[in-house]
């Protein structure tokens, strides 16, 4: 009921809306005028060596068979008076016009089982007309893959912000179509005086009815469906530094790592990274959902444990971990934000015995600190080949961090490795004096790094794991989630603006290589550009939860089930 | 008549206020916002609203409008209650409570969180008083029988489709048609006996149920359904499609929250309350005048007995006055919170000199908030006279006056950081109050602004593209965007050196507004956070802080100043002198060196060719000081102001424990 209201309501408005210098009832009866009469291709034009300017940038992207239309919109100046679009494939051909090209969900389906007839590509021409004459941009092609997707993605949708958290809502999309919908939104049972956030949603293997999410402050606990059965668990315990933060199933048990974090965040006066979001200590818990027990895996105070994630065949943890000393006499806050860029995590796992629920010893499998690099988010694809993890200069909360990319490591020949004694290595030992004034940080670090290198000061990148160049922009790359069939990858970046993330898809050919990603397509094509919240955590679903966000908010009312504490 | 004056009273009093309250409004045409206002019940109504709230872009035209609107309902009210003569004035109670809405705003203006407030109650009535038109015209149109029907289904039709766009005004709505007075004029084919014919009973029925000698029975079956209706269909609309509104407030969904933090303020729902109050009244007046008759009802001193003696006149008189000392009383009106306003708008304006004019006016003795000391501070900065002149204004820390904490922040902070050079933080702050107020044209211009500033093009497109899209800020927005093509006027070296060859990146105007902000912005990044206490905040960081950029390092000294930092000041004034040696040592620097060298003697002051002047004042100042010994602080705060007031010797003495926030 609720889209379909929405849905009917936006359909109602959106036509007034998307037309150029929206003039009100004037535009709509044009519409309705000219509504009836088809855009055709104009019989003569000049060619442009020109790719066209489109929003999203679709330009030879590939998409999953299953994928909701490419909405896009044609970026042209003011002496534009119209635009004809023709998308070609295989034998057939289809038209349409106005300077937002929208293809119905019909329409698109038959481009797509047309392209997967012939050679997989659908051509699309951009013809633009200015006074009297008419071009055509270079054609460009979507490359349609037989492989499909899971129909939904789950994410949080939140402004770019800092302390506040109003209007904080968990969602989950269609990827077939652009149904979006709510699975619960923190308004529903915060008010004025009580401030409600909602964070970390996760699925045990894709599966919808098995979720977990957490609710902070006002009426907080973790909230956990499994198989229809719902609970709301307060993972706090005397012996653990907080309640479970950062969250992995294991892969078919009913059972949950979490990180424990005492978290922080202060602000840049001037970097356009804008905030630094720092651990000042962090752990990993083990929770079993069939006993509601907790029992602490690490409680080193000196090294910060973080984002855990359970390898597809549940015999590893894999996690980043940062080592911290104590050095001068002010509080731990206050050290590590004034040493916020040597705060660096590598990478490490810990194997699991599923007989007696033990985690072994942890072996480093990635030493990112030796690189002058940090890691977080490491993310094994489900046939267990691939690690995706997110490397930048320093810290855990890479979002910020517009030095972040994706990285890719072959886990056939990962091995554990030594550390590099920290005495060797220091973030600052090169002069600032040799490097350029740039004002883009990420080639200064880079030019920086280059240098170390050559010094001797820098490890190279292990054969193993290569930078992901064609996932990569100059800006942030973070959270990321394979496909249940690997073949997707969908991902955070900051590439759009800079300041709001948007969840980004590409290809993955099974080996390790990956297409030009592209944008989460919406209904409406320039959605993304007035949008003025980020996506977090975008994860694939196997399907929607069913869960109703009125029956979460009841449960939410009621008190948390304390977590009993095991200690082994 | 009533509404003109008021009309013409808003606009004179209250420029300043709506000017800003359209500044703290967005209204976007895409089907994005739409979306936005309709996830809650009444998003319609705000969305109508918000749309209105702009054209106090001109404030006589929106005032015009909220005028036009009233106009509107009281005519509607006179035609659906039948009100003749002097009753018809009584319809002016319903605006008259709306009025009271309005002007009582204040520092509401920066917390209210239902987008339009300021018009959502008049769209919200005038959509009930809708609702009775309509169901008199089914009513009058329609047969006996099926207008008895059709009332129910009305009512039900209101309720229903309603809620969901006008939220509680469509549950009022539906009380409203419960009670809602007979029809005003026949019935197609409908016989009217003569006054006389009809027996008093048949009359009160009538004026209930169209008529029919059941009608008590009918109106207990609309009232049931209304009852029924008003109870039922939010928390359905809660069940089934409204997911982000708590279930307890699905009664009052477009109605302005009247909360902040952890406190409910009742005082502002009286005129909400005064809106059913006039309603209730008109119905009953209605019924007076229509149905009863003094002679048929005896020792009821109904209102056709007062006729003879203008008695009605007289009452409609009383309670219309008793109205407007109503709407007086609630009328927010506080000098600081003028003074407030019009500061920021003239700061906006470049207008620094409007800044200072404002600062000096010494109209009340109400002593000034810390915003008004820190917006005249900027003027003086920005003007270069801060340290001839800073201590001429008067000093205080006069809290806002509105019944919360009223934080800096949320109020004028960004401005103040915006030309301080703390881009990130004014940045921050719009992100904030954009999360937690929802956007505004302000709002939007500081991040396009800002963004601009930190040279992120692409997001400064964004909101430049959002400020286009609106009715009256698409000029303003095309002026900044105009600097995206000339992204090296944000270098201030390159800028610099384009103004030093003749061939400004910028027009005058932006570079007056963007140059001195580049000044500022000469500083290291750390991490950092304010604690919401922007002028703690820049002290600490300004007075600590250290530059070679001339604007800036005076800003360091000109902190230090207020901080009354000895240790701080001196490193400050030293490189003040060695940076500006062409420059007279400004008259503040030199009375706070000339205090500081006597009160410590750790650095020698022998040397320095301080102005007769400030030697003179602090000598005077001193013997003044041992002639009024026994005085207390307070005590000689007054007795010194006349002849020090204006002197860094007496803020450093005198000027204590001010609050800021």
């Amino acid at each position: 009921m609720k889209i379909l209201f929405h849905k009917l309501l936006t359909r109602l408005y959106t036509p007034l809306s998307n037309r150029r210098g929206v003039g009100g009832e004037a535009v709509l009866c044009l519409l309705f005028l000219t509504a009836c009469t088809s855009p055709s291709v104009p019989t003569t034009f000049e060619d442009s060596p020109t790719l066209p300017s489109i929003y999203p940038d679709y330009i030879g992207v590939t998409v999953p068979v299953n994928i909701a239309p490419l909405h896009f919109h044609i970026d042209a100046d003011s002496t534009t008076t119209d635009f004809v679009t023709r998308f070609t494939a295989g034998s057939e051909q289809w038209t349409l016009g106005g300077e937002d090209v929208r293809p119905g969900l019909k329409k698109w389906q038959q481009m797509k089982d047309a392209a997967l007839a012939a050679d997989g590509t659908i051509t699309v021409e951009v013809f633009t007309q200015s006074g009297s004459t008419w071009q055509r941009n270079k054609p460009f092609t979507i490359t349609v893959s037989r492989d499909s997707i899971d129909p939904y993605i789950s994410y949080r949708l939140i402004s770019p912000s800092y302390v506040t958290y109003e209007d904080l809502t968990l969602n989950q999309r269609c990827l077939e179509n652009f149904d979006e919908s709510l699975i619960y939104g923190n308004m529903i049972n915060g008010d004025e005086a009580n401030g409600q956030c909602i964070n970390c949603h996760h699925s045990q293997w894709y599966n919808p009815q098995r979720v977990q999410f957490h609710v902070r402050q006002y009426l907080g606990g973790t909230v956990i469906a499994y198989d229809g059965k719902l609970q709301k668990i307060n993972l706090k315990t005397d012996s653990t530094l907080s309640a479970g933060v950062y969250p992995t199933w294991h892969p078919s048990k009913p059972w949950i790592v979490y990180s424990t974090n005492s978290t922080g965040q202060s602000f840049h006066t001037r970097d356009v990274q804008k905030i630094e979001v720092q651990d000042t200590k962090s752990n990993l818990i083990f929770y079993n959902l069939e006993t509601n027990e907790v029992t602490p895996i690490t409680r080193d105070t000196t090294d910060f444990d973080c984002f855990p994630f359970w390898s597809p065949d549940g015999k590893y943890i894999y996690y980043v971990s940062c080592h911290w000393e104590k050095r001068d006499t002010v509080n731990m806050d206050f050290e590590l934000i004034k040493n916020y860029k040597e705060v660096q995590y590598n990478l490490y796992r810990k194997p699991f015995n599923e007989q007696t629920l033990t985690f072994g010893p942890r072996e480093l499998i990635y030493d990112a600190v030796a690189r002058n690099r940090s890691v977080t988010l490491p993310r094994v694809s489900p046939d267990g080949r691939w690690l995706m993890f997110t490397e930048g200069q320093f810290g855990v909360f890479h979002i910020w961090h517009n030095t972040a990319d994706l990285y890719l490591m072959d886990l056939t020949q990962a091995q554990p490795v030594e550390p590099t004694p920290v005495t060797i290595y220091s973030p600052n030992s090169l002069s600032e004096d040799v490097l350029p004034p740039m004002a883009n940080n990420v080639d200064r670090e880079n030019i920086a790094d280059s240098l170390r290198e050559a010094q001797g000061l820098r490890t190279p990148l292990p054969s193993h794991i290569r930078c992901i160049t064609e996932l990569n922009s100059p800006d942030v790359e973070s959270w990321h989630c394979w496909s249940s069939n690997g073949a997707w990858v969908i991902f955070s970046t900051r590439r759009t603006d800079g300041n709001f993330t948007r969840p980004f898809i590409a290809h993955h050919d099974g080996n390790g290589h990956f297409s030009r990603p592209f944008e989460l397509p919406q209904d409406d094509p320039q959605y993304h550009r007035q949008f003025l919240r980020s996506y977090n955590i975008p994860e694939f679903l196997s399907g929607p939860v069913t869960i109703r966000p009125q029956e979460f908010a009841a449960l939410i009312k009621k008190d948390a089930t304390p977590a009993q504490l095991k200690m082994k | 008549m009533l509404l003109a004056i008021f009309g013409i009273r808003l606009v004179q009093r209250d420029t300043e206020f709506l000017l800003r309250a359209q500044e703290l409004n967005l209204w976007l045409p895409t089907g994005l916002y739409w979306k936005t206002v309709m996830q809650y019940p009444g998003g319609a109504a705000s969305w109508i609203a918000t749309y209105l709230t702009q054209y106090f872009y001109y404030p006589w035209l929106g005032t015009a409008i909220l005028c036009g609107l009233w106009l509107i309902i009281c005519l509607l009210l006179t035609w659906v209650y039948r009100l003749k003569g002097p009753w018809m004035a009584l319809t002016t109670l319903v605006p008259l409570a709306l009025m009271a809405c309005f002007v009582q705003t204040g520092y509401w203006l920066f917390y209210q969180k239902l987008p339009g407030h300021l018009f959502v109650p008049t769209i919200g009535v005038l959509f009930a008083v809708l609702c009775l038109v309509i169901q008199h015209l089914l009513d009058m149109t329609l047969p006996a029988k099926a207008a008895r029907w059709s009332r129910l289904v009305w009512m039900a039709l209101v309720c229903i489709a309603g809620y969901p766009f006008f939220g509680a005004w469509a549950l009022g709505a539906t009380g409203l048609l419960v009670a809602s007075p007979p029809t005003p004029l026949p019935r197609r084919g409908e016989y009217i006996p003569k006054e006389t014919e009809i027996k008093p009973q048949a009359k009160v029925t009538t004026s209930l149920s169209l008529g029919e000698g059941s009608g008590v029975r009918l109106f207990g079956v609309r009232l049931l359904l209304a009852l029924a209706l008003i109870a039922a269909v939010p928390q359905i609309y809660y069940q089934r499609l409204f997911e982000m509104t708590e279930r307890a407030f699905v009664y009052v969904a477009a109605l302005p929250s009247m909360r902040y933090s952890q406190d409910s303020f009742e005082q502002y729902r009286l005129p909400y309350y005064a809106i059913i109050l006039a309603f209730l009244l008109l119905l009953v007046v209605s019924f007076l005048t229509n149905y009863l008759k003094p002679t048929t009802i005896k020792g009821i001193h109904s209102p056709l007995y007062w006729r003879g003696v203008g008695g009605e006149a007289v009452i409609v008189l009383l309670l219309l006055f008793a109205a407007i000392i109503g709407v007086s009383t609630v009328w927010y009106n506080d000098v600081n919170f003028q003074k407030e306003l019009a500061m920021n708008r003239a700061i906006e304006d470049g207008d620094w000199e409007r800044v200072l004019t404002y600062a000096r006016d010494g109209s009340t003795d109400v002593r000034p908030t810390r915003q008004i000391v820190m917006y005249k501070n900027l003027a003086l900065f920005r003007l270069g006279r801060a340290g001839n002149e800073m201590f001429n204004y008067p000093e205080g820390s006069t809290p806002q006056n509105a019944p919360w904490k009223v934080h800096m922040t949320q109020v004028g902070g960004k401005l103040i950081y915006y030309h301080y050079g703390k881009e990130n933080f004014c940045y921050r702050w719009c992100m904030e109050d954009g999360v937690e107020f929802g956007w505004k044209a302000e709002t939007l211009k500081f991040m396009a602004r800002t963004s601009l500033l930190n040279q992120e093009w692409t997001v400064a497109r964004k909101y430049l593209d959002l400020l286009k899209k609106t009715t009256f800020h698409r000029e303003w927005a095309e002026r900044y965007e105009r600097l995206l093509a000339t992204p090296d006027a944000f270098d201030l070296q390159k800028a610099e050196a384009a103004i030093r060859a003749g061939k400004p990146l910028m027009d005058e105007q932006m570079t007056r507004e963007f140059l001195p902000i580049m000044h500022m912005m000469t500083y290291p990044d750390r991490l950092d956070g304010d604690n919401t206490l922007v002028e703690m905040y820049l002290l600490q960081t300004f007075a600590h802080g250290n530059g070679d950029d001339k604007l800036f390092q005076e800003m360091t000294l000109l902190c230090a100043l207020i901080m009354k930092d000895i240790d701080i000041f001196w490193p400050r004034f030293m490189k003040y002198a060695n940076l500006n040696p062409d420059v007279h040592m400004p008259r503040h620097y030199q009375e706070a060196a000339y205090l500081y060298g006597h009160l410590e003697n750790k650095v020698d002051i022998s040397h320095m060719p301080f102005d007769k002047s400030t030697r003179d004042t602090y000598e005077r100042f001193m013997k003044f000081n041992e002639q009024c010994g026994p005085m207390t602080e307070e005590q000689k705060a007054v007795a010194f102001y006349p002849q020090f007031g204006n002197t860094f010797y007496y803020f450093y003495f005198l000027v204590r424990n001010q609050k800021t926030n």
